[in-house]
């Protein structure tokens, strides 16, 4: 107490001190975000409405790379691919997630092993992932090109799945869920053993089914954390560049569109920084909608 | 508390002269100018990359005021790379990458020629392959961006005794090449006429720059003028495009050549760099993925596939035209001029005989020197793994001399065209190559793509 005493003003009272202690204790982390999260954004927004040049000397074009954004259907293309992969790997990770959590959740033997197993896509690091699904799908060399067309004749040419444009972000999706569905099991899974088993018994003694059981306990107790874990996996997932990008560079979603126009061929930085602030705006924007209307904050 | 406050004395009056001693150590340290740098070089392989090391170790022994810091780049990022460390101020001390690159860092002037100019002149101009010089030069006669250090030739390699049993003519026009390509695609089977890269990478505008030359088509003319969208380029494009129906599914790029080792591809566009793929078991087995998956055809070592493999290194049409690359050191500019003389030293270093021929060995067929005398050294022609044994030096002389013949998009009639430069380092050709081969984007439309982003780089 005589330390804190000594810090401040003898005049302050009470209140006042203990607000400025506070104050103290989360200024390391304010300045972190300040330094590494608010000045690239505001710096990013204010690149975007210049013509960047790497030697020096950007000229200020208004609203120019908003408007050269807008109009490049490439963009667009960019932006119906990241819908597709972000819907999709979101419905498909918390399904995934919910189905294994609730499997997960009856006793069987060596049930623990199991449940660790379960975790190895999400632990293991991605680019030894991405190395083993690449050389799978290889055209000439895979596995999986050998089975379908070679053994059981499902297709009648080989094709290369992880590198079709059209095809590779089907891939991307998969991936995606098979590499994070884990992280919703768990949270779902944790949050099924905390319900309260009388709920069950009751509804068992008033005649519940299964679906019964889960329409009305299960899917209520789950609600908040499935909405969550949604919440998050939209975030993520909207702005995912790793997984995508290692294992294929032929989907471009948003993040990987941007890192092409901003550091390939001719660098086109401020319309890499205009198409951030489009990405985060949308994302913002989503974000809002969703805590106010699902998480009902 | 008084206590604490003679134990604190004590501990001062204890690491005063230490400090001291720490002090006049950073003096006499500043006095003897010790430097250091990074030097980012496209050797990325773990192999080679020790070996640089070695070269390094023994430099700073020699000259402990001095520490390099080696760093590998992807050939397919450093322009990127260097662009945004350009503008960031961390440039790094020195590079090694193709000159077409080095070039484009010159256009951008973050190069220090007088440097590199100076350290030519002072091994001595005569003393270079002519040609290899050429393709650095600035606009202005006797001047350089970089130095030439070491090049590769390339071409078509091909299964020679499947083009005979065939009855084909080796793969040296645009004609016998498509024939053969079509001859040999038999996907059914699992084998692939030809691999042409169709990846927005590095390597596709490698394969495609022989096939436009073959046609007469350039990027700019003589005056300067982008003439990119000529009947001539639209030929060689559409032609391209026609090669890569018969190339394995989906982008390739230079990695596809496992294919080839596999017994799987009929012809492949490389460079002389495969030459130890090709003859030794010990190198070629980081593609064969024999010890892992035996049962895959075609991944043991076929020590008959050296002699069952042709070379056409030149491709003909309307006139002939070969490809290659000479990659360079450059020095970029810097605030302290110890660091540039650091540079200097090493790159001197980097020419003595014994250092030269050892970056040299790291890949023999694939580096050639580019100094006369070390092409004809008996310590050079000795390699470890013994490529001049199994190729002949007669062979080896030939790619070397084709190093000297090298042609580009860049110098046109003897005139340095800067952008193009730029456009190759922008990777555009590659970019268009594969929205026309992957993404099914019509020639046209892909080359009016092209076109308009190589006119941003023209007018800059």
């Amino acid at each position: 107490m005589e330390t804190v005493r000594r810090l401040y003003p003898a005049s302050l009272d009470r209140k006042a001190r203990e607000e400025i202690f506070g104050w103290i204790l989360i200024l390391p982390a304010l300045l972190i975000i300040l330094s590494l999260i608010l000045y690239p954004i505001f710096y990013n927004i204010y690149l975007s409405f210049f013509n960047v040049n790497l030697d020096g000397g950007n000229t200020y074009i208004g609203l120019d790379n908003y408007k050269d954004v807008v109009l490049d259907p490439f963009f667009w293309n960019s932006v119906i691919t990241t819908i597709l992969y972000v819907i999709f790997t979101t419905i498909g990770t918390t399904f995934m997630g919910l189905i294994v959590a609730m499997a997960m959740n009856k006793t069987f033997p060596l049930r623990w092993l199991v449940r660790s197993l379960i975790l190895l896509p999400y632990v293991a690091p991605v680019i030894s992932v991405v190395f083993a699904w690449q050389f799978i799908f290889d055209p000439v060399n895979g596995i999986f090109m050998d089975v379908t067309v070679n053994k059981l004749h499902l297709f009648a040419d080989r094709f290369n799945l992880i590198g079709s444009p059209k095809a590779a972000v089907w891939v991307a999706i998969l991936f995606s869920i098979w590499k994070n569905f884990p992280f919703s099991y768990l949270m779902i899974l944790s949050r099924l053993q905390a319900i309260d088993k009388n709920l069950f018994e009751a509804a068992e003694i008033d005649g519940a089914d299964s679906w019964q059981k889960f329409k009305a306990i299960t899917f209520p107790e789950i609600y908040f954390v499935m909405g969550a874990i949604v919440l998050l996996r939209i975030i993520w997932n909207f702005n995912k560049f790793e997984e995508v990008f290692l294992l294929t560079r032929n989907v471009k979603v948003l993040s990987i569109y941007t890192y092409f126009k901003a550091f390939t061929g001719t660098m086109e930085m401020g319309q890499g920084a205009a198409i951030a602030v489009i990405q985060f705006s949308l994302l913002i924007s989503f974000i809002f909608i969703y805590v106010k209307k699902v998480l009902k904050w | 508390m008084r206590k604490i406050v003679f134990i604190t004395f004590m501990c001062v009056l204890l690491l005063l002269p230490l400090t001291g001693v720490f002090a006049n150590g950073q003096k006499e340290a500043a006095a003897s100018g010790p430097v250091s740098f990074d030097f980012w070089t496209t050797e990325t392989q773990s192999n080679r990359m020790a070996t640089i090391q070695v070269l390094i170790d023994t430099f700073t022994a020699l000259n402990p005021d001095i520490s390099i810091n080696l760093v590998a780049v992807d050939e397919n990022d450093m322009a990127a790379n260097v662009q945004t460390a350009a503008a960031a101020g961390t440039l790094p001390g020195m590079f090694e990458a193709g000159a077409e690159t080095a070039v484009a860092f010159g256009a951008d002037n973050i190069l220090d020629t007088d440097a590199a100019t100076k350290i030519i002149k002072g091994i001595g101009v005569d003393k270079y392959y002519a040609g290899t010089l050429k393709l650095l030069e600035t606009s202005s006669k006797g001047t350089y961006y970089a130095l030439p250090y070491h090049g590769w030739i390339q071409g078509i390699w091909y299964r020679s005794d499947w083009f005979k049993k065939a009855g084909l003519k080796p793969p040296a026009t645009w004609e016998d090449t498509l024939k053969a390509a079509k001859y040999f695609y038999k996907p059914d089977e699992n084998q692939y006429g030809i691999l042409v890269g169709t990846k927005a990478e590095g390597y596709t505008e490698q394969c495609f720059t022989p096939i436009a030359m073959s046609n007469d088509a350039a990027l700019f003319n003589k005056d300067g003028k982008l003439i990119f969208d000529s009947p001539n380029m639209k030929q060689a494009v559409e032609y391209y495009a026609e090669l890569a129906k018969y190339t394995p599914p989906g982008p390739q790029t230079w990695r596809a050549r496992d294919y080839y080792l596999q017994g799987k591809l009929a012809m492949f566009y490389y460079s002389t760099y495969i030459m130890d793929d090709l003859a030794l078991q010990d190198v070629a087995e980081g593609s064969l993925t024999g010890e892992n998956f035996k049962n895959l055809k075609g991944s043991s070592f076929d020590p008959d596939l050296v002699k069952n493999t042709g070379f056409a290194p030149i491709m003909t049409h309307k006139q002939p035209a070969g490809f290659g690359v000479v990659v360079a050191l450059g020095l970029f500019k810097q605030k302290n001029p110890a660091v540039t003389s650091a540079v200097e030293k090493f790159i001197n270093y980097l020419y003595t005989q014994n250092a030269y021929i050892t970056f040299l060995h790291m890949a023999p067929g694939g580096m050639n020197p580019v100094l006369k005398s070390i092409a004809t050294n008996p310590l050079f022609q000795n390699d470890p793994k013994g490529i001049f044994k199994h190729y002949g030096p007669q062979k080896m002389a030939e790619i070397i001399q084709g190093l000297n013949n090298i042609e580009t998009f860049s110098i046109v009639d003897g005139k340095r065209m800067v952008a193009a430069s730029q456009i190759s380092a922008k990777q555009i050709i590659p970019q268009m190559i594969y929205k026309i081969t992957q993404e099914g984007m019509n020639v046209d439309k892909a080359m009016t793509w092209a076109n308009s982003e190589m006119e941003k780089i023209a007018k800059q």
